[in-house]
C-alpha cells in the first residue's frame, strides 16, 4: 500500500522575508496506492516544487502531506524521485549508476550486478554499460537517471518531466514500458509532464495547476480503457480530453 | 613535409626553442668581455658545479633533506586539510566551529610563524617540516572546503531519495564530487611547500637545498646557487608534471580537458 494524501498544502519560498514568495496554496490531493496520476501546468506554477516536497526534500510551510497516514519527513527510499534536471552522477559508469540504490542498500554483488544488467537493458543502453556519463548524450543521460530510480525499487515513483529531452520514438517506448512497470509493480506514480499527449495516455488522472500562486484548476479522471495502446491517441475520446484540457491551460 | 611542420610547430619543440633561446642569451652575455663571473657565471660554470657537488655528494644529500622535508611535511599538511576541509565543508556545526578560525588564520603567511617555531621546538628538524605543513595545510584546506561546498544540490538530493543516509551522501556523492577541487589544492599544496621548504632552509637549516643557496651566497658560490636554482626548479616540475598524470588518473569521468 501507498496512498499519498495532501492536505491543505500552501508553500512560501523565503517565509517572512521581503522576497517571500507563494509557489503554492491550498493543495488537497489525494493519490490512491498504485494510481497513476499526471500533473500539467505552466511552467512555473509549483509542480517540481511540489514534487520536492512529496520526496520530503524540504517542508511545505503549511499543511502536510500523507503517505499511507504517516506524515513525509525527510528522504525515504520509498519515494524515489527522477529529477527534471540531469542528475547522473558524473563520475559513476552508467553501470555503477543504475545500481547505485542495491549497493548503498548493501545488496550482495550479485543482486547489484543483476539490477545493472535488468535495467540498463530496460532503458536501451546496452553497451554502454562501462561508459562515463560525459560520453552520452542528453537523452540517454536522462535514462541512466530513470533507470537508476527504477533499479532503487520505489513503492512511490516521483517523476518530474522524465521524457522531456527524448525523441517522439524514444519517448512513446518508455511510456508503454513505463506502463507496463507500473502495472507489474503496483506502483504509485506521480508524473509531471508538458505534454497533454503523455499526461492523458499515461494516467488514470491528470491534475490541471493554475499558476502564481499554483492552484488546482482541475482535476480530469481518464477512463480510457487499459492496456493503453499507441493507437488511442488518434481516437475521438481522446481527442476530446485534450482539447478539454488545452483549453484549462494558461496561455 | 606537412608532418614535418606539424612536429615543428608541436608543444615540444616551440617549448624548447624558448627555453634554448634564454639559454643562449645568458650565454650570450656572460662572454661579454666586461662580464663579472661572480656575479653571472657563464653556463659551463654551472654544469661544472653541479658535477663537481655531484662528486662530493653534497648535492645528493642536500636533496634527500630537502625532498624528506617536502613529503614528509606535504603529507602530513594535506591529509590534516583533507580531513578537517571535508567535515567543515559538510556539516554545518562544525563549519560554524571551526571555519571562523580558519578564516582568522588564513591571511597570515606562513613564513610568519618562523620565529615563534624556532622560539618553541629550536633550529629542529621538526621545526621545518612543521612549517611546511602549515603551509600546505592552508593553501590546502580552503580548496578542499570550497570543493564540498560546491556539491551540485541534485546529486545530493538523488542519493537522499534513493534512501542514502546523510554519511553515505557525504561518502559516495561530497567527496567524489569534490575531487578536482581537492586535487587543485594538493597542486597548490605542493608549490606552498617548496616556497616555504626553500625560505626555511635559508633562514635555519644545517643541510638542504635551501642552506647550498646560503652557502653559495656566503662564500660567492654563484655558480652553485645557480646550479641550484635550476635543480629546484626542475624537481618543482617533475612534480607537478607527476601530480597532473595522476590528475589525469583519478579524473577520467571529468569533461575537463587540460
Ligand atoms: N529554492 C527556491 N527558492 C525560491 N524560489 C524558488 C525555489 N525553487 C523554485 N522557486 C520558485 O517557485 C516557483 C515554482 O518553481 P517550480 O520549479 O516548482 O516550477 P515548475 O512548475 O516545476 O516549472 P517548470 O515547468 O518550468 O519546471 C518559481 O517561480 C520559482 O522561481
Ligand atoms: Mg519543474
Amino acid at each position: 500500500m501507498s496512498e499519498i494524501r495532501v492536505n491543505d498544502l500552501t508553500h512560501t519560498f523565503g517565509k517572512g522575508t521581503p522576497e517571500a514568495l507563494t509557489v503554492l496554496e491550498g493543495i488537497n490531493l489525494e493519490f490512491s496506492s498504485g494510481s497513476f496520476t499526471s500533473i500539467v501546468g505552466t511552467s512555473g506554477c509549483g509542480k517540481s516544487t511540489l514534487l520536492k516536497m512529496m520526496a520530503g526534500l524540504f517542508d511545505p510551510s503549511d499543511g502536510e502531506m500523507t503517505l499511507d497516514g504517516q506524515v513525509i519527513k525527510g528522504t525515504d527510499r520509498k519515494r524515489g524521485m527522477v529529477f527534471q534536471q540531469d542528475a547522473v552522477f558524473p563520475w559513476m559508469t552508467v553501470a555503477k549508476n543504475i545500481s547505485y540504490g542495491p549497493r548503498i542498500h548493501g545488496e550482495p554483488k550479485a543482486a547489484q550486478m543483476a539490477a545493472e544488467t535488468k535495467w540498463v537493458e530496460a532503458v536501451g543502453l546496452k553497451g554502454f554499460e562501462d561508459r562515463w556519463p560525459r560520453e552520452l548524450s542528453g537523452g540517454m543521460r536522462k535514462r541512466v537517471d530513470i533507470g537508476r530510480v527504477y533499479a532503487n525499487d520505489p513503492d512511490v515513483l516521483l517523476m518530474d518531466e522524465p521524457f522531456g529531452a527524448l525523441d517522439a520514438q524514444t519517448k512513446e517506448r518508455l511510456q508503454s514500458d513505463l506502463l507496463t512497470t507500473w502495472k507489474e509493480t503496483q506502483k504509485t506514480v506521480i508524473f509531471v509532464t508538458h505534454d497533454l499527449e503523455e499526461a492523458i495516455f499515461l494516467s488514470d488522472q491528470v491534475i490541471v495547476m493554475s499558476a502564481r500562486p499554483g492552484r488546482i484548476r482541475h482535476i480530469e479522471d481518464i477512463s480510457l480503457p487499459r492496456p493503453r495502446n499507441d493507437e488511442m491517441r488518434l481516437t475521438p475520446e481522446f481527442l476530446d480530453i485534450k482539447r478539454k484540457l488545452w483549453k484549462m491551460l494558461d496561455h | 613535409m606537412n608532418s614535418l611542420k606539424r612536429i615543428l610547430s608541436g608543444r615540444l619543440v616551440l617549448g624548447a626553442l624558448s627555453i634554448a633561446l634564454v639559454l643562449g642569451a645568458y650565454q650570450f652575455a656572460t662572454v661579454q668581455p666586461d662580464n663579472n663571473p661572480a656575479l653571472l657565471p657563464p653556463i659551463p660554470d654551472i654544469i661544472a658545479s653541479f658535477f663537481t657537488n655531484v662528486e662530493a655528494g653534497s648535492l645528493q644529500q642536500a636533496l634527500w633533506a630537502s625532498l624528506y622535508r617536502i613529503f614528509l611535511g606535504f603529507f602530513i599538511g594535506t591529509s590534516c586539510a583533507l580531513i578537517i576541509g571535508c567535515l567543515v565543508g559538510w556539516y554545518k556545526t562544525i563549519e560554524f566551529l571551526i571555519d571562523p578560525l580558519i578564516e582568522a588564520i588564513r591571511p597570515i603567511p606562513p613564513l610568519a610563524y618562523i620565529p615563534i617555531i624556532i622560539i618553541w621546538f629550536g633550529i629542529e628538524e621538526f621545526s621545518r617540516v612543521l612549517l611546511i605543513s602549515i603551509a600546505c595545510f592552508m593553501v590546502c584546506v580552503v580548496n578542499v572546503i570550497a570543493g564540498m561546498k560546491n556539491v551540485p544540490q541534485v546529486y545530493v538530493d538523488a542519493a537522499s531519495t534513493m534512501g542514502a543516509s546523510r554519511f553515505q551522501v557525504f561518502r559516495t556523492i561530497a567527496v567524489p564530487a569534490a575531487t578536482p577541487f581537492i586535487i587543485t589544492g594538493y597542486r597548490i599544496a605542493l608549490a606552498a611547500a617548496w616556497t616555504t621548504l626553500v625560505a626555511a632552509e635559508l633562514i635555519a637549516a644545517p643541510s638542504g637545498l635551501g642552506f647550498m643557496l646560503q652557502e653559495g651566497r656566503r662564500y660567492f658560490l654563484t655558480d652553485q646557487v645557480m646550479m641550484i636554482i635550476v635543480i629546484i626548479g626542475a624537481c618543482a616540475f617533475i612534480m607537478d608534471r607527476t601530480f597532473r598524470a595522476i590528475q589525469k588518473r583519478l579524473m577520467v569521468w571529468s569533461e575537463a580537458r587540460d
